[in-house]
């Protein structure tokens, strides 16, 4: 699933990142790497979210929310 | 005293508190505000440390030492190639896991480089604590020095570390790759050394030849293939947490999420359907404060203006000076200057609240607010920063635009900015709504930022549709910490505006005023009685059957306007000037602009008034702004589309708008 896919409240693992060049790397060293865990704060109904990643607050848009390819951690 | 000196630069993740630090550290007073990318250019400043010198460079926040955006080149381009001699990478101590992550890269770069803790206040808030012992170790014994730069503490310690690191010099390899990579970067290390045997960063250079960086193999064409077959960024960025990860798990203790008050508050000022409705609520409260407690404090100023002007005027007069000398000091630059002077309280509170807005951390949220609405004009929520800037004022704004991410975002941004309504053009709506529209003047003011808000969006998603552009949807921005204003923050931050106003008030707007006095009292035959013979007569008239369809034809409002172009208040100086006025903002001044007004156009009422305030609004920016444009984009062809599209437009608007309100009134 993409991380656009998922739910507030839940935590995420990223398992892939497939999106522009310059924005993966830009994501990938804000830290969003292949395992990291990402928690969903809140996400609007056009598809921008808020994630707090590394105990960064990030917003995101739904162009690079759907890029992200993550897991459901389990509780 | 021998001086020796040493050229620091500042750098950091963006809004780790780098300008608070530089500016405690060489006694600036540059602009500080809680939001990613405030500082877009670098800046330097003096301090001085026992008998050392130390130049001291401020510059843009970045994550990395790459070369996606505009920040990220400056600010690597003056590490590279400004001689700097050590490196201060200012941390947010809250946020040690992402900020050492650009820490490694400096690192890399093999020049000496001092690590400046800062906010280990908020690390204590929290209960978190950090090993100040271990930390220097996993990085190279690197001076690691705990700052506040709120509270002025650590500054000499820093100084000091900087110098004797300085003396000192790095002392080699931090962090070694895999197998794989450290055998790549060897191969390359030898390849840059035979090629160029006078770098210094070799092993900086061998890294980002590895990730394939566009800038570095561009000035360095040596032909890696054997070696790097391949992009290794991705496998070099997931090293480098992985570092990081061992460190954090070292050094940092108690890691607690106590950040609890930020979500709670962003629950509210963030909600999916509420954010959009409180972001406009947070604004006309901005607003109706700026005219409600500004106009009350405005009767202060004007006691003082009237009484100087009586003095001026009977001390003038007592020593017998020529009369045009005199009309020239009481009506001309009294009259111009003063009147402006008077609005001193509506601009400050508004920029206290614009200050109060910056520094809660509240900025960065109204770009994911907005993001949806911005998204539909092809533009991200980012976007939506310089465009709030642009309320206090355009040029500014403008800068701000380098903050997005490609030239085709900036241009757009750039050209809608000048729409937001600038604090320039306050007097002119107070003076008017004040005149014309009696208690709802705060409303009729408070409709002209509406207004200007809606067609700077309405204008991006046309200009979106002719470029047949999609919905903009690639916001990427990082949400600090809510926190309270610091008053010294907000201190600097009124205090520039308040004074950048009074500059012009005493540069621009001095002028405007002797010159509008110039052409208003000379005509072809000399100095003249009736201002109806006067040049500026002659060139007014010549507007007044283009303006009249505006509800605007009076040769008085032809010249208010094109001399507004200097600075929006000069269309106020013009009006005190024309008609003689001390104070253009008193209740006396008014009446006498209204009388003018009606001899001129007996009709002249709201709507009339209405559409001169949405003129001013629409209309050509002021020569600053269409400067600062011209310098940003960089191309004279796009300021001058620019400059004819808004007069174009302000004239369709209040034409429109005075013909089909005509009908009903």
């Amino acid at each position: 699933m993409t991380l656009y896919e998922g739910t507030a409240g839940k935590d995420y693992e990223i398992s892939g990142i497939y999106v522009e060049n310059n924005i993966t790397r830009r994501l990938e060293a804000l830290g969003l790497n292949d395992k990291t865990v990402i928690h969903m704060m809140t996400k609007k109904k056009h598809g921008a979210m808020i994630i707090k990643v590394r105990g960064t607050r990030l917003a995101l848009g739904k162009h690079i929310a759907k890029a992200i390819e993550v897991k459901e951690c389990k509780a | 005293m021998s001086e020796k000196e040493i050229r620091a630069a500042f750098v950091g993740n963006p809004n780790c508190g780098k300008t608070t630090l530089f500016n405690a550290i060489t006694g600036s007073k540059l602009k500080v505000a809680n939001w990613p990318g405030v500082t877009v250019e670098k800046i330097s400043g003096e301090a001085v440390y026992k008998d050392y010198h130390l130049t001291i460079v401020d510059t843009p926040g970045i994550y990395a030492l790459t070369c996606y955006t505009i920040e990220e080149k400056v600010t690597r381009k003056c590490i590279m190639d400004d001689d700097i001699d050590v490196i201060i990478n200012v941390v947010d101590a809250s946020n040690l896991e992402r900020n050492l992550y650009l820490t490694l890269q400096l690192l890399e770069l093999g020049k000496p480089v001092v690590l400046a803790l800062n906010m280990m206040d908020i690390v204590k808030d929290r209960g978190m604590e950090i090993d100040l012992h271990r930390l220097p170790e996993l990085l190279g014994d690197i001076p690691v020095v705990p700052v506040s730069a709120a509270k002025n503490e650590g500054l000499d310690i820093l100084l000091h570390a900087a110098v004797h690191h300085h003396l000192e010099g790095p002392t080699g390899n931090v962090m070694n790759y895999s197998e794989e990579i450290e055998e790549k970067i060897e191969k390359l290390e030898v390849i840059m050394e035979a090629r160029y045997p006078e770098h210094s960063s070799r092993r900086w250079h061998a890294i980002k030849l590895l990730e394939w960086d566009e800038d570095v193999r561009e000035d360095h064409p040596v032909n890696i293939l054997n070696v790097a077959d391949k992009n290794y960024e991705k496998e070099i960025i997931r090293q480098k947490y992985k570092y990081i990860d061992e460190i954090v798990d070292e050094v940092l203790f108690h890691k607690q999420e106590k950040a609890a008050m930020t979500d709670r508050v962003d629950r509210i000022l963030t909600h999916p359907f509420w954010g959009v409705p409180i972001f406009l609520c947070i604004i006309a409260f901005v607003f109706i404060l700026t005219f409600a407690v500004g106009d009350s404090l405005k009767a202060v100023f004007e006691v003082i203006l009237d009484d100087f002007s009586a003095l001026v005027h009977n001390t003038l007069a007592a020593v017998h000076t020529a009369d045009w000398m005199i009309s020239l000091v009481c009506d001309g630059i009294i009259a111009g200057v003063g009147g402006i002077l008077t609005f001193i309280p509506n601009i400050f509170i508004l920029f206290l609240a614009l200050a109060i807005l910056e520094d809660s951390g509240y900025m960065a949220r109204v770009a994911y607010v907005m993001d949806g609405i911005m998204g539909k004009a092809g533009l991200s929520g980012k976007a939506f920063l310089p465009m709030i800037l642009g309320f206090g004022c355009t040029v500014p704004a403008i800068m701000a635009t380098r903050a997005l991410e490609t030239e085709k975002d900036r241009r757009k941004t750039m050209f809608v900015t000048p729409f937001m309504s600038c604090s320039a053009r306050l007097p002119i709506y107070v003076l008017f709504a004040d005149i014309f529209f009696g208690k709802a003047a705060p409303v009729a003011c408070f409709s002209m930022y509406v207004i200007g808000l809606a067609v700077a969006i309405l204008i991006a998603r046309i200009i979106n549709l002719f470029d047949k552009g999609t919905n903009n949807e690639s916001l990427l921005i990082e949400l600090p910490e809510y926190k309270k204003p610091n008053a010294k923050t907000i201190r600097i931050y009124v205090w520039n505006k308040i004074s950048d106003y009074l500059t012009k008030a005493g540069t621009t707007i001095f002028i405007a005023s002797i010159i509008i006095w110039f052409v208003l009292n000379f005509g072809m035959g000399g100095m003249v009685e009736n201002p109806a013979d006067s040049f500026g007569a002659m060139i007014g008239r010549f507007m007044v059957p283009v303006l009249k369809p505006a509800g605007l034809g009076m040769w008085q409002i032809g010249v208010a306007l094109i001399s507004g172009i200097s600075a929006k208040e000069v269309v106020v100086s013009s009006f005190a000037v024309l008609f003689g006025i001390t104070n253009a903002n008193s209740p006396e001044g008014m009446s006498l602009i209204l009388s003018n007004i009606r001899s001129s156009i007996p009709g002249f009422g709201p709507l009339n008034a209405f559409c001169l305030m949405l003129f001013c609004l629409l209309y050509v920016p002021c020569a600053a702004t269409i400067g600062t444009i011209k310098k940003e984009s960089g191309s004279l062809k796009f300021t001058m589309k620019m400059v004819i599209f808004q007069l174009l437009l302000a004239y369709a608007v209040s034409v429109l708008v005075f013909q089909i309100g005509s009908l009903f009134l």
